[in-house]
């Protein structure tokens, strides 16, 4: 009574096969295609968006800008809009695969606050239009270091054994050589960017000494260790504390978990908007990145993620306790005191590789 | 019945725990009522109510399962006749060919295809990733296959063919139904590998086609929702489903023989 698999199997492709082909003409309707961070970008400003250009937005993610050039570098395409970190826009400018703005179609692009314009990794802003940032900070658990008397102003707090012994075991670290070198540099008083091999041993020996106080190197889960109540300090994405407070009032924790500036400084990150050259509608592309230089737009994210705000049209729209947060928007005195990070060169790297590794591997 | 010693017992337990375990934990906290899902806060049904209206993420597994199907069938087909063929005709270059996309690194195979995608002008989407899930499928599927000729008895085909039965004929009636149970766990071994590949399927995806585990992973950097818990147990309840149906299609499948 078996029927013939291999009859069933060869029906079964076909039907699948014929699925496949149908689902194809739905791609007539007009599309953009945006390459973007996940949850970078809020609902209602999509649905605006659709209302307005009478099309659909359609979004992937990515979770690192080296996914993103991996992918674009290889040839992939089909990607109108991108938002890469600015030392990734500088890359993708290198290897040709930007189309250039037409800053014709782009008024609203005077609302970025010129702080923000014009920086070193696309000089003239002639492929990208800044979108949202974040910094590289500390956070903290406000009962707990105030409970212990710590400092939340300084990176001697994550480097200082003096300080540390007191939160042993209690504190994670980035799990990025770039970030916790630069975080290092600046509390020796050097640059974030500094490229002196000298510098970069005296970072190293200092974050060899602090490895045994920290009780991790973290870049994914230290949001969650924060709520719950795990780790008191952390050296993070402001966005990522920001989120973390969020979520530990919600669980109706008792403390909260607040941002800290360091005064030596901080790692910027500012993320843009930039069109691929093999976008398939750089007309909607153009449109659409107007649209989110809109301040009401741009401050939608900001409401929602607590991302930092290069758009000086977007202050008015933001929610007022979001202003007070040095760490979404920096004052001009914190201002001056963050840099965003330059890519090393080859040698560099392959050093900053060798440190790395001799860390990770030091007990 | 020789009575087996306890140490074997306890053996088995630790490793059976260590394989459920975890899977028991993601079905158990699908139904915790906490956004972090940090600790026990209570019983809900919330996350798969917010699941049944989070489009892209049902989206995401209907293109897993798409494509774990497609690839799935194809790969099957085209892997027991690698695997047949690599048993009858002692080619030496076949089973190189064959075999050679298990073991190359997934890193390379995903590049590679994406590459080839690009110069063929293939618009990347799930015909791609479909594609690309089926040439590194097919290989299991034959190694299966394969091994499960090896145990079979040659004369039984050589009977068939004294009776009279073409060779189409010996195979459809003879061959197959006998190397059925390797068919068929090669298909869900094939369905596994597809349903879960992030690598290739990163590199092969295009824009707007977005699979469970390229969801899931671009969440990882935010906090992953309970939600992924939610849609994580429907997939184990389909995976359980379909060993049944293949233990029902094939019951010498799961004993040993």
């Amino acid at each position: 009574m078996k029927r013939s698999y291999l009859a069933c199997t060869v029906a079964r492709t076909a039907a699948l096969a014929a699925a496949l082909l149908l689902a194809l003409p739905a791609l007539a309707k007009d599309q953009l295609h945006l390459y973007n961070w996940n949850n970078y970008i809020a609902p209602e400003t999509i649905k605006r968006f659709e209302a307005e250009c009478k099309c659909e937005v359609v979004q992937t993610y990515y979770s690192d800008n080296e996914e993103l050039l991996a992918k674009l570098a290889a040839g992939a395409k089909g990607y109108d809009v991108l938002v890469p970190t600015a030392n990734a826009v500088q890359a993708l400018i290198r290897g040709g695969q930007l189309k250039p703005l037409d800053k014709s179609q782009l008024p609203n692009l005077k609302n970025v606050d010129p702080a923000y314009m014009n920086s070193p990794f696309d000089p003239g802003n002639q492929y990208s239009a800044p979108y949202a940032m974040s910094t590289t900070i500390l956070g903290y658990n406000d009962e707990k270091m105030k409970e212990l008397g710590l400092p939340t102003d300084t990176w001697a707090v994550i480097f200082d054994p003096k300080y540390l012994e007191k939160v042993k075991g209690r504190v994670t670290v980035l799990d990025s050589a770039n970030e916790l070198f630069a975080a290092a540099l600046m509390y020796l008083g050097y640059p974030a960017n500094d490229t002196d091999p000298k510098h970069w041993d005296e970072a190293a020996a200092v974050i060899r000494k602090a490895k045994p106080y920290w009780a991790a190197f973290n870049a994914s889960s230290y949001i969650k260790e924060l709520t719950v109540g795990n780790i008191w300090l952390v050296h993070g994405y402001s966005n990522d504390i920001f989120q973390a407070n969020l979520d530990a009032q919600a669980a109706g924790r008792k403390f909260r978990i607040l941002q800290g500036m360091p005064k030596e400084g901080a790692v910027l990150a500012v993320d843009n908007m930039v069109i691929h050259k093999a976008a398939p509608r750089p007309d909607l592309a153009l449109k659409f990145i107007n649209f989110m230089l809109d301040g009401k737009n741009s401050a939608e994210l900001t409401n929602l993620i607590g991302s930092g705000n290069p758009n000086a049209d977007a202050m008015k729209y933001i929610k007022p306790e979001l202003l007070k947060y040095p760490a979404i928007f920096p004052p001009k005195a914190v201002q001056a005191k963050l840099d965003q990070l330059k890519d090393v060169n080859v040698a560099q790297r392959r050093l900053r590789n060798k440190l790395w590794t001799e860390i990770k591997a030091s007990k | 019945m020789p009575r087996r010693s306890p140490w074997l017992w306890a053996a088995a337990l630790v490793a059976y725990a260590f394989l459920y375990v975890p899977l028991a934990i993601v079905v158990v906290y699908s139904f915790n009522d906490s956004r972090l899902n940090a600790e026990w806060v209570g019983f809900t049904f919330d996350w798969y109510r917010k699941l049944a209206a989070n489009q892209e993420m049902l989206q995401a597994a209907a293109n897993s399962l798409l494509i774990g199907l497609a690839a799935s069938a194809v790969a099957t087909v085209l892997g027991t006749m690698a695997g047949v063929a690599m048993y009858r005709y002692r080619l030496r270059l076949l089973p190189v060919l064959v075999l050679t996309p298990i073991a190359i690194p997934e890193i390379l195979m995903g590049v590679s295809l994406l590459i080839f995608f690009v110069l063929l002008n293939v618009t990347l989407g799930l015909v791609s990733v479909a594609l690309a899930h089926i040439a590194f499928c097919i290989g299991f599927v034959a190694i299966v296959v394969r091994s499960r000729l090896a145990g079979m008895d040659e004369t039984l085909t050589e009977a068939a063919r004294d009776c009279g039965a073409t060779p189409w004929q010996t195979f459809r009636h003879v061959t197959l139904p006998l190397i059925m149970p390797g068919v068929i766990a090669g298909a869900l071994m094939a369905f596994t590998l597809s349903i879960d590949d992030f690598v290739i399927t990163f590199f092969t995806a295009g824009a707007g086609t977005v699979t469970l585990p390229l969801q899931i992973y671009s969440m990882i950097k935010i906090a992953v929702t309970p939600e992924v818990n939610a849609v994580s147990t429907l997939l184990m309840l389909l995976t359980l489903v379909l060993i049944v149906i293949a233990s029902k299609l094939s019951p010498s499948l799961f004993r040993s023989d």
